[in-house]
């Protein structure tokens, strides 16, 4: 069973309370502050007043408990069958998980049932041990907060070398690639780990130093014109990018999408593989580069 | 009946948060399939579950709500939550933290015993809190299927422990959180995280689909009854013909788009004698069916079958077309060439000349592989196949996506 109670913030939220109060350190403002931290925007009605009503007698009047232990649940099966599940699966030895405990249990799927159909082929190899050790080392500066030196060969071979704070390992599953996403002298900087060389782990970072250098952002409007089904498979395509959407009239929508400069690329080929129900208004850039690639299409036609 | 944040039915969710995350711009009169209550309602809990993802919009034709994410910047995905809001009773949640505290020592207890230990938590409180052995048993065979206990004969008495867990939980932190995003089932992750004090946050995600999580509930009972080798009836929701229909098949695989998030099952369809394809968000419901003795056969299908898939398309005869693709590459642009390689799926590329790459591939359709070929706009020196309606189908976007481009007026 997916859908249940067990798995639910409220469950979650009174685990929490009740751990507090087997501490004997729950108090009003902390039960009001547990709520929060823990369950949905509108738990806090319902929550403290069943607690405190009668309604689920978890509670004595001073906040105490007549549970005798902090709460624990042991695993459910279907959490152990998808840990099962994910030993089978090659990224999972970046991380090196104990298997112990879910000896007897089915993995909940098995990756032959999964078929990724459109996933680029040149993904990064997770059992070259070199990558996993780089991949570990970077993980683990990020839990001690600690700086790297991570040395690299970019695009055209040239040999790079940085002190950076890793701030997050970026996956693309489309890329099937990881990404480390670092900045230097305030400036972004994205490095396929598949690229690094070695990494150094290096003192820990200060609070003051640890700022992410964001990258530009951009923003793009297009119109669309709902024809081929173009709405729904435009809608769902660019979902993974920030936007909105306006209707302009019974077929025709405009769209604002934003993304990263360094995607611009990308996006301009994400659009033109629509064809022509979306027309690009501005970035007048971007419409200079589609109209200059209509151009050479047209001329590479005519020489056919 | 009171609103309330929590639900019972997941499948009376997905519709709406779906149309919130994909659409954005529809306005409470859109919604004229439910009732106005119905939307009220719904609108405000997921409001109070996704909190600052939601956002609102006036717009002349009223006020729009969406939820916007920016899915590069969010470590763990929001629409996890709507999963975590199953409804229960009082006595649900009081009998699970009793029993499993009363249960905690690991000793096995009868439900006489049980029942009596949970009345004596209970015995603090003035208002009167009923619990009979039959429900108390009803709670513990429930748990015993979950996992959380496990039972056992003494004589003729079922008793019952917590069950073993040796599980090193705190060793898959950090692939819990990365596979919660990027494995199936992965709000079955987001609940590891929640035992957890904090979630580890060291990973982001590009090309990041969310979507895919309301439908865990269909993926699963399609799962079930692959693992048992049952066929399965699906009712399923035509967009293009606004009605559900039924359909038995032998579920075989699911297929997944990275590049735009749809899931797919891979199913040989009894009636139509053929491998099919059904979108996972367009199925209401999966009832399993009887035992298919035949099921290799048909497994055989899959393998087969794949290997001239583009996508999910079969084309309207299953039989293959001729694809051949000719491109320009300038000098100094070898990239083009890798993308040939890492996205071309099937076929082969062939070297021309110094400037011009061919690829070519037979494939279910060919129109299918049209969102592709035009992403390589100025670079196509033709594009050939025997599926006529494909290739003069791209010659055409291209002349009208230029009229377009030129100051006309789009298609």
């Amino acid at each position: 069973m997916i859908f249940s109670e067990v798995y639910g913030s409220y469950f979650k939220a009174v685990s929490a309370i009740l751990d507090k109060a087997v501490e004997g350190t729950l108090t009003e403002r902390e039960l009001t502050r547990t709520v929060l931290e823990n369950a949905f925007g509108e738990s806090l009605i319902t929550i403290p007043a069943k607690l405190t009503d009668g309604s689920w007698p978890l509670l004595t009047e001073d906040f105490r408990t007549p549970l005798r232990h902090a709460p624990h649940a042991p695993l459910t099966t279907l959490e152990k069958q998808w840990l099962k599940a994910l030993l089978l699966d090659p990224r999972v030895r970046l991380f090196a998980p104990s298997d112990e405990g879910l000896e007897d249990v089915e993995p909940l799927f098995t990756p032959d049932q999964f078929v990724y159909f459109d996933r680029y082929a040149d993904g990064d190899d997770f059992t070259d041990p070199r990558y996993i050790e780089h991949f570990r080392m970077i993980l683990r500066a990020m839990h001690e907060k600690r700086k790297l030196r991570v040395r690299f060969h970019g695009h055209r071979g040239t040999r790079q070398s940085y002190i950076c704070i890793p701030y997050k390992l970026e996956y693309s599953s489309k890329d099937d690639k990881f990404r480390l996403i670092t900045g230097f002298r305030n400036k972004p900087l994205t490095v396929n780990l598949s690229r690094i060389d070695s990494v150094h782990i290096l003192d820990p970072w200060e609070e003051n130093e640890y700022s992410l250098p964001r990258e530009r952002e951009k923003e793009l409007v297009m119109d669309l014109y709902d024809s081929r089904n173009a709405l729904e498979r435009a809608m769902l395509h660019f979902s993974d990018l920030e936007k909105e959407t306006e209707r302009i009239d019974d077929r025709r929508y405009r769209i604002t999408l934003h993304y990263r400069q360094g995607d611009e690329t990308e996006i301009l080929i994400r659009i033109l593989s629509f064809g022509p129900v979306l027309k690009v208004i501005e970035p007048e850039t971007m419409v200079t580069q589609i109209r200059e690639r209509l151009e050479r299409q047209a001329a590479l036609l005519r020489q056919e | 009946m009171a609103y309330s944040e929590l639900i019972k039915s997941f499948e009376k969710i997905r519709d709406y948060m779906r149309d919130f995350y994909v659409y954005g711009f529809k306005s409470r009169e859109d919604y004229t399939k439910k009732s106005a209550r119905s939307y009220d309602d719904e609108r405000r809990r997921i409001e109070s579950w996704l909190g600052g993802y939601m956002a609102f919009r006036h717009t002349s034709e009223g006020k729009n709500v969406f939820i916007s994410v920016d899915n590069r910047s969010v470590t763990f995905n929001p629409l996890h939550n709507a999963w975590k809001a199953k409804s229960f009773t009082d006595k649900d949640i009081v009998l699970h933290f009793c029993i499993l505290d009363y249960l905690a020592d690991g000793n096995a207890r009868s439900v006489n015993e049980i029942t009596d230990g949970v009345a004596d938590y209970l015995s603090h409180t003035e208002t009167p809190f009923e619990i009979d052995e039959s429900t108390v048993r009803k709670k513990l065979k429930e748990y015993a299927e979950l996992g959380v206990l496990q039972d056992e004969k003494h004589g003729r008495l079922l008793y019952y422990r917590l069950a073993e867990d040796r599980v090193d939980l705190p060793s898959w932190e950090d692939a819990a959180a990365f596979f919660s995003e990027e494995a199936p089932f992965g709000v079955i992750g987001s609940y590891l995280l929640d035992r957890q004090e904090e979630a580890p946050e060291h990973f982001s995600y590009k090309h990041h689909y969310l979507l895919h999580t309301l439908d865990t509930q269909i993926l699963f009972d399609t799962l079930c009854a692959m693992k048992e080798k049952r066929c399965i009836d699906i009712v399923n929701f035509s967009v293009r013909k606004d009605a559900e229909h039924e359909h038995r098949v032998y579920p075989l695989r699911f297929y997944i788009s990275t590049q735009t998030g749809r899931e797919y099952l891979l199913a040989y369809h009894y009636k139509f004698r053929k491998p099919m394809f059904f979108r996972l968000d367009t199925i209401r419901s999966i009832t399993a069916g009887p035992v298919e003795t035949r099921h290799e056969k048909y497994e055989g299908f899959a393998s087969k079958f794949d290997e001239n898939l583009w996508g999910v398309s079969t084309g309207g005869d299953y039989n293959v077309d001729h694809v051949e693709l000719t491109l320009y590459v300038a000098d100094g642009e070898g990239y083009i060439i890798d993308r040939l390689e890492r996205e071309k799926r099937h076929g082969r590329i062939e070297a021309i000349d110094e400037h011009t790459y061919k690829f070519v591939a037979d494939v279910y359709d060919a129109g299918e592989m049209l969102t592709w070929v035009r992403s390589f706009i100025g670079r196509v020196i033709c594009f050939e196949s025997d599926n006529k309606f494909a290739v003069n189908r791209f010659y055409d976007d291209v002349r009208r996506m230029r009229d377009m481009y030129r100051g006309g007026e789009e298609v």
